[in-house]
């Protein structure tokens, strides 16, 4: 016994040390994240401030945090401008469903036909779909810019639709190939079993159990193609020209109009937080299992 | 296999016969302007090592790669604290991994342009900010030394966030009996990140790595939309360099072999990255 008490004490201070330290150590987390949040935060704060503010008042320094709000870059951006804003959103909200349904309807049979193929070619054709995935875009814009131009297809939908296949398409097929993979093979025999055709399995059975992979799929390359910009730049043409590239020339070398801008960005950067907000349940959970397929 | 042929068609269509002929046209003379279309050998390739533009391409591979170089190094370094903060359990952890989901939502050209305008020296919030705390009021953009670490800072805007969420995602699925142990037995907390947390994420952090450098090394609008490859040619990286060249000066065949050489540079990174997504290198 008489050793027990100089043993206890150095443990006991030794545990008040420990939560001592854990304490600073949660502290100095929580700083971490507080600058990082607030320089997350800073632009999309300036954003919103500049488009409610008066044209004129986003360029007032020392900054007027205190004004009365208004709508006058929204409308003026929608309304007043030669080159119409809302019509450009068409452009891209065409440009956004043509080619994501394209990849889906096109892609997701070929990612199922891919996982259940076991002929030795199917390893190497989903190392091609992402080699042609991660290709820098230069890779496709320069040829497809000669092809098209030879074709006349310059400035049309169809140019545009068919550059973003270039990376939709690919990582369609290669995700739900993942996904189906994930379903064994034995559901399909005994939907066969059962008599159901092939298409009827795949329709019926399989696609409902990989839906949470697809919605996911569909708003990663949903984001994908409306935040597209270097494409978009060298393909669209008046009747075509996207969002992204006509936010772009509110800060040419020789205009300027923030609070324009601020409210283009701001209707670029709201649906896809809606879009996200609706798919909620999950969708960090299942962005971070397609990042570790 | 025929339900895949579709798609398959129009990959090929749209993908693998334009990396064909662009591989093709960089062996060309092919400018839009001039009709005559004829085999050049190896001319653009050897306009890259000593031609007349050969100062501008050097300047420019030199560019990306210290562009990629510099952002993947941040964005490395910062996501990964950030995750394993994030990965911790307190109270408010589920607010702040909100918060940095955000910049993966926001339109690229959105978030570019703002800050743009934030890094403004005339009317921008940093600079007035900076001003009025009595600290120097550089001028970010316009001052060759200071506008390739500027841009690198708006890359990092999203690109930390984005390694984060994915290391989190890999710290918080690994079994948390082996750190727990490890602390008992008195390992610090820098230990177990590095015995053990660290060997066990490999795999998704090459990944993270791997993804930020594909973006990395297609990044476009930021040399567009703000330095414009300026001041001089301090942030002309290839893919500005080659959009001038293709497009602006429309020499395609010179792009074309610009394009060969950026898809070389990035595939040695990728193929020695990927070799750590497997468990155990």
């Amino acid at each position: 016994m008489a050793h027990a008490a100089p043993i206890v004490i150095p443990v006991r201070r030794q545990r008040l040390n420990r939560a001592a330290r854990t304490k600073i150590i949660n502290t100095c987390c929580i700083v971490v994240l507080v600058v990082g949040a607030a320089i997350i935060l800073l632009p999309l704060f300036w954003l919103i401030e500049t488009a409610l503010k008066p044209p004129l008042e986003a360029y007032v320094m020392p900054p007027k945090f205190i004004f009365s709000p208004t709508t006058v870059n929204f409308s003026t951006l929608l309304q007043q401008q030669s080159d119409q804003f809302g019509q450009d959103l068409v452009h891209s909200l065409v440009v956004l469903a043509v080619s994501v349904a394209l990849a889906l309807v096109l892609g997701t049979p070929a990612g199922y036909a891919l996982s259940r193929s076991r002929f030795r070619g199917s390893r190497t054709i989903s190392v091609g779909l992402i080699a042609i995935y991660i290709a820098p875009a230069l890779v496709y814009i320069v040829p497809l810019y000669v092809i098209y131009e030879k074709l006349g297809l310059t400035g049309s939908y169809l140019s545009l639709i068919l550059y973003y296949e270039t990376f939709e398409m690919p990582f369609v097929t290669f995700m739900m190939r993942g996904f189906f993979s994930d379903i064994p093979k034995e559901l399909d025999d005994a939907a066969r079993v059962d008599g159901c055709s092939r298409w009827l399995a795949f329709r019926r059975i399989l696609l409902p159990l990989v839906l949470p992979g697809l919605s996911t799929v569909t708003v990663l390359i949903a984001i994908g193609s409306w935040g597209e910009y270097f494409g978009a730049l060298i393909f669209s043409g008046p009747s075509t020209q996207t969002a992204p590239v006509d936010l772009a020339e509110y800060i040419g070398l020789n205009a300027s109009n923030w609070g324009a801008l601020a409210a283009g960005s701001v209707l670029l950067i709201v649906p896809v937080l809606i879009l996200v907000v609706f798919f909620q349940r999950g969708y960090l959970r299942r962005l971070t299992s397609v990042s570790a397929a | 296999m025929l339900a895949a042929f579709p798609a398959f068609a129009v990959v090929a269509a749209v993908a693998v016969i334009p990396i064909l002929l662009g591989i093709w046209l960089s062996f060309t003379n092919y400018q839009p302007l001039s009709p005559s279309l004829r085999w050049a050998g190896l001319t653009n390739y050897d306009g890259i090592v000593r031609g007349p533009n050969a100062l501008f391409a050097h300047t420019a591979i030199l560019n990306t790669l210290i562009f990629v170089g510099g952002a993947i190094a941040v964005e490395t370094i910062l996501g990964v604290a950030i995750a394993v903060i994030l990965a911790r359990k307190f109270r408010g952890v589920l607010f702040f991994r909100a918060i940095f989901v955000i910049p993966l939502m926001v339109n690229g050209v959105a978030s570019t342009v703002t800050w743009r305008s934030l890094f403004s020296t005339s009317n921008g919030w940093i600079n007035y900010f900076l001003g009025a705390v009595g600290l120097g009021q550089p001028n970010w953009l316009g001052n060759g030394h200071l506008a390739m670490p500027t841009i690198i800072f708006i890359d990092a805007w999203a690109g930390v966030p984005i390694v984060a969420i994915i290391v989190m995602a890999g710290i918080l699925m690994l079994p948390p009996d082996p750190m727990e142990a490890a602390r008992i037995d008195g390992a610090s907390a820098i230990g177990v990140f590095r015995h053990i947390v660290l060997p066990a994420i490999q795999p998704v952090l090459a990944f993270a790595v791997m993804f930020r450098l594909i973006d990395l090394f297609r990044q476009f609008a930021e040399f567009q939309l703000i330095t414009g490859g300026g001041p001089g040619l301090t942030t002309t990286v290839l893919n500005f360099y080659v959009y001038q060249e293709t497009f602006v000066n429309g020499d395609i065949g010179f792009g074309a072999a610009l394009a060969v050489l950026l898809v070389v540079m990035m595939v040695i990174p990728l193929a020695i990255l990927y070799r750590f997504t497997r468990r155990g290198v």
